[in-house]
C-alpha cells in the first residue's frame, strides 16, 4: 500500500475523510460486530456492516441520476470530481439538499454512508 | 315475454328518469369530453378523451395569427422547478396548477383571480424528494377540481369557490418517497390518478376514487398487479419493482376502458445481459411495467394490456405518450408514443398491435420492433461495466412526457422527437427501502450527441398510423412543452428557449412567434371566453430534463432564470 500523500490538498482531504469516517462509524462498527456474532444472516441489510459501505455503489444507486458520469461530468447536477468545495460544504449539501435542485439525505443516509459518498467523490479522477 | 315487456318498460322508465334528472350541462359535458375536438372548453388534460390536443376553434387562424398578442398574464407564487402544468378551461374560467399544487381559477377573458388554493404540504418530506415539487395538471368533474400532491394526497376543491371538498391521503409518501405530480382523469363518477415511480423501488399504484365522496374505490398495482404479472418477477423482485403511472391516460367509452401508460421497472439499468429472463436484478418480463394497460374505471380490474418493452432495461417508460383515438376505415385505433422513440398503434378493442414506427432517428437499444407483432428485435441487453458504445436514445428519451397533437382536419400527428444518446456504465446496486425509498438507477451515465449530428429536437408532422412524414421543423434543443393543433390550420409549439411558434398545419411554415422570456415545459391549450378565442401557455423553466440543457447546450440555458414562471394568454388584437 503506497503512503498517503498527506503533503497535498487531495491527500489531506482523503486523510480527513478516513479519520472522520472512523470517528463517526466506530461506535457503529463495534455494535455491528457485536450483532454479527448473534444475529446470523437474517437479511441482507442485517449482514451489512459499515466496512461494506460502498460509496461508489451508493452513488450509482441514487446520486448518479443527476451527477453524471459518476460525478465526473455536469448534467442535471454539477460536476463533483476535483470540486473546490470543502468537505464540510459537501457533507452539509448531501444532508440538507437544495430546494428545487437536490433532495436532502440527512435523515435517509447514515453519517457513515454520507462519509462513504464523500470519500467516493474525493477519489474521483476526471 | 311478459318478463321482457316488463323489463323493457322498466328500462324505458329508467331512461326517461335519467333524461329528466340529467342536467343539460352534464349531458353536454359527456358529449364534449368524447368529441374529437375541444371547442369552447378544454375540460380534460388531453383536450378530450380522444386525446388530440386539438381545438376546434378557428377565430385564430393561419390568415390572422400574425395579429396574436398577449391578452393577459398571471404570476403564480413559488414556481420551484418552473411551471409544468397543462391548464384547463370551462365556461370561460381558466384553471391551472403550479408548483406545490397551488391552484388558480381565473377569469378566462381578463385574468382576474376568482379564487386560489394553497395546500399545506409536508415541506420536510418535499425537501427529501427528487422529483418535486412541480405539478403537471388538474382534472374537472362533479362540480369539483382535482389535484394531486407530492406528499401523496388527492385534493378535491369546489369549482366555484375553491373550498376543499375532500383531502384524501392515498400514498404513504414518507415511506415510498413518491407522490403525485401528474394530472388526474375524471371518468364518470370516478377520479383516477397514478403515482410517480419507475426509479423508486415501489409498486406504482393507480387509484380510483369516488369523485363525489373522496372514498378510495380501487387500487391497481402496476407492478405484479395480478398473479400472471407476479410470475414475471424473479427472486421476489416485484417488491421493489418500480412501475407507476405518472401521467394521465384516456378513456374509451365504447369499451368502457381507461387506457393508462406505466413507468419503467427499477433499477433502471439491469446487468443481466441477454439472460434477463433468469438473472439480473429483476429476472423476467416485469409486468405491467413499460406497458399500456386498459382498466375498467368502475372496478380497477385489468381488461387487457400490451407490454411495449418486456423487461425494460433502458428506462423507456410507457408513462409518457397520449392515447390518440382515431378511426381508419372500419378500424378503431389508438396511437401511443413510447419514451424509446417508437410509436405504437393498437386495435382499440384489445391492444393488439396494428403497427409500430420510429419517430426518431437515433435508436440502438433494439435493432427494430416488429410492426406486426411488437416483438423487440435485436435487443441490446447490457451487462455490468462500461457499454462499448453510447446507448440511444438517452435516459431523457426519444420522446418525453409532453404531448403531441393530432388534427382531424389534416389527419396529421404533430409530435416532438429528441435526438441524443448517452455513455453508460452499468453498476450492480441494491434497492434502498429504509428509512424511506431511494432512487435505484444502476448506472453511471452522461448525455452525448448522437452519431448523426448534434443533440437536438424536431417537430414531425406524420400520418399517425403509418408514420409517413409530411414535414419537419428542427430545433437546436428539443422543445419540452406540449403541442397544440387547431381548426385554424395552426400548430403551436412552445420551445425550450422561451419562444412560442405558430406553424401552418399543412406545410410547417412558421407564421408567428413570440418570446415569453423563459423556457417552456408545460401544456398549451385554447378556449373561448366571452365569445373570443384565447391561447394559454405556462412559461417557466426547470424540469429534470430541462436541467440537462446547461451541460448540453450552454446558453441561453446557463443564464435562464429558474424557479419562476408565468401563465401567458394570447388573443387577437
Amino acid at each position: 500500500m503506497p503512503p498517503l500523500p498527506v503533503n497535498t490538498d487531495a491527500g489531506m482531504r482523503i486523510l480527513f475523510v478516513i479519520v472522520a469516517s472512523l470517528a463517526i462509524t466506530w461506535p457503529w462498527l463495534l455494535t455491528a460486530a457485536e450483532q454479527s456474532t448473534t444475529a446470523g444472516s437474517a437479511t441482507p441489510q442485517a449482514e451489512a456492516s459499515p466496512s461494506d459501505i460502498d460509496g461508489g455503489q451508493m452513488f450509482a444507486t441514487t446520486c448518479g441520476f443527476c451527477h453524471q458520469d459518476g460525478g465526473r461530468a455536469a448534467g442535471r447536477g454539477p460536476k463533483l470530481s476535483k470540486s473546490e468545495r470543502s468537505d464540510e460544504f459537501i457533507i452539509e449539501r448531501i444532508r440538507k439538499g437544495k430546494t428545487g435542485a437536490m433532495p436532502g439525505f440527512g435523515e435517509v443516509f447514515s453519517d457513515g454512508q454520507i462519509m462513504a459518498i464523500l470519500a467516493y467523490i474525493r477519489g474521483l479522477d476526471d | 315475454m311478459a318478463f321482457h315487456a316488463r323489463y323493457l318498460g322498466g328500462c324505458a322508465a329508467v331512461a326517461l328518469a335519467a333524461i329528466l334528472t340529467t342536467s343539460p350541462t352534464q349531458a353536454q359535458d359527456a358529449a364534449a369530453l368524447n368529441a374529437e375536438a375541444a371547442q369552447n372548453d378544454w375540460a380534460t388534460h388531453h383536450g378530450t378523451y380522444k386525446s388530440y390536443h386539438y381545438s376546434g376553434l378557428d377565430q385564430i387562424n393561419a390568415g390572422n395569427v400574425k395579429n396574436l398578442e398577449v391578452a393577459w398574464m398571471h404570476f403564480p407564487e413559488r414556481s420551484t422547478r418552473g411551471l409544468q402544468s397543462t391548464p384547463l378551461a370551462l365556461d370561460g374560467v381558466l384553471y391551472y396548477s403550479g408548483s406545490y399544487s397551488h391552484v388558480y381559477a381565473l377569469d378566462g377573458a381578463t385574468g382576474k383571480t376568482i379564487w386560489s388554493y394553497t395546500p399545506e404540504l409536508d415541506e420536510e418530506l418535499v425537501a427529501k424528494q427528487t422529483h418535486s415539487p412541480y405539478n403537471r395538471g388538474i382534472a374537472l368533474g362533479q362540480g369539483n377540481l382535482y389535484v394531486g400532491t407530492v406528499d401523496g394526497r388527492l385534493i378535491a376543491l369546489n369549482l366555484k369557490t375553491g373550498k376543499p371538498v375532500f383531502d384524501l391521503k392515498l400514498l404513504d409518501s414518507k415511506k415510498v418517497t413518491v407522490g403525485f405530480t401528474g394530472a388526474p382523469l375524471v371518468v364518470k363518477d370516478m377520479v383516477i390518478i397514478g403515482a410517480q415511480g419507475g426509479e423508486w423501488p415501489g409498486r406504482g399504484p393507480i387509484f380510483g376514487v369516488d369523485a363525489k365522496t373522496g372514498q378510495k374505490k380501487w387500487e391497481f398495482f402496476t407492478v405484479a398487479g395480478t398473479e400472471e404479472a407476479m410470475a414475471t418477477w424473479g427472486n421476489d423482485s416485484w417488491r421493489t419493482g418500480g412501475g407507476g403511472g405518472w401521467m394521465p391516460g384516456a378513456y374509451d367509452p365504447e369499451t368502457n376502458s381507461v387506457w393508462w401508460g406505466t413507468a419503467n421497472p427499477a433499477p433502471l439499468y439491469d446487468w443481466s445481459g441477454p439472460d434477463w429472463k433468469k438473472s439480473g436484478a429483476r429476472p423476467g418480463d416485469n409486468l405491467y411495467t413499460t406497458s399500456v394497460i386498459a382498466l375498467d374505471p368502475d372496478t380497477g380490474k385489468l381488461k387487457f394490456y400490451h407490454q411495449e418493452l418486456p423487461h425494460d432495461a433502458w428506462d423507456f417508460d410507457s408513462a409518457v405518450g397520449e392515447f390518440v383515438m382515431i378511426n381508419r376505415g372500419d378500424k378503431k385505433l389508438v396511437v401511443h408514443a413510447n419514451k424509446s422513440g417508437f410509436v405504437f398503434v393498437y386495435d382499440r378493442s384489445n391492444a393488439k398491435i396494428e403497427n409500430v414506427w420510429p419517430l426518431v432517428k437515433n435508436i440502438n437499444f433494439v435493432k427494430s420492433i416488429d410492426p406486426k407483432t411488437g416483438e423487440l428485435i435485436g435487443r441490446r441487453d447490457l451487462v455490468a461495466g462500461k457499454a462499448d458504445s453510447p446507448l440511444c436514445p438517452a435516459i431523457a428519451g426519444g420522446i418525453s412526457w409532453n404531448s403531441g397533437a393530432y388534427s382531424p382536419k389534416t389527419q396529421l400527428y404533430y409530435k416532438i422527437g429528441q435526438e441524443w444518446c448517452m455513455d453508460l456504465t452499468v453498476e450492480k446496486t441494491n434497492p434502498i427501502l429504509e428509512p424511506m425509498a431511494q432512487l435505484n438507477i444502476g448506472a453511471q451515465f452522461k448525455l452525448v450527441a448522437p452519431p448523426d449530428g448534434p443533440a437536438r429536437g424536431h417537430l414531425d408532422a406524420r400520418d399517425p398510423v403509418t408514420g409517413v412524414k409530411k414535414w419537419e421543423v428542427n430545433y437546436k434543443a428539443p422543445p419540452l412543452a406540449s403541442v397544440l393543433a387547431t381548426a385554424g390550420n395552426l400548430v403551436f409549439v412552445p420551445d425550450a428557449e422561451g419562444v412560442v411558434h405558430a406553424y401552418n398545419a399543412e406545410s410547417g411554415q412558421e407564421l408567428w412567434s413570440r418570446n415569453n422570456g423563459t423556457g417552456h415545459n408545460a401544456g398549451i391549450i385554447s378556449y373561448m371566453a366571452g365569445g373570443k378565442q384565447y391561447i394559454a401557455v405556462p412559461a417557466g423553466w426547470g424540469s429534470l430534463v430541462a436541467d440537462e440543457f446547461v451541460a448540453l447546450y450552454g446558453e441561453p440555458y446557463k443564464s435562464m432564470t429558474k424557479n419562476t414562471g408565468a401563465l401567458i394568454v394570447f388573443a387577437l388584437r
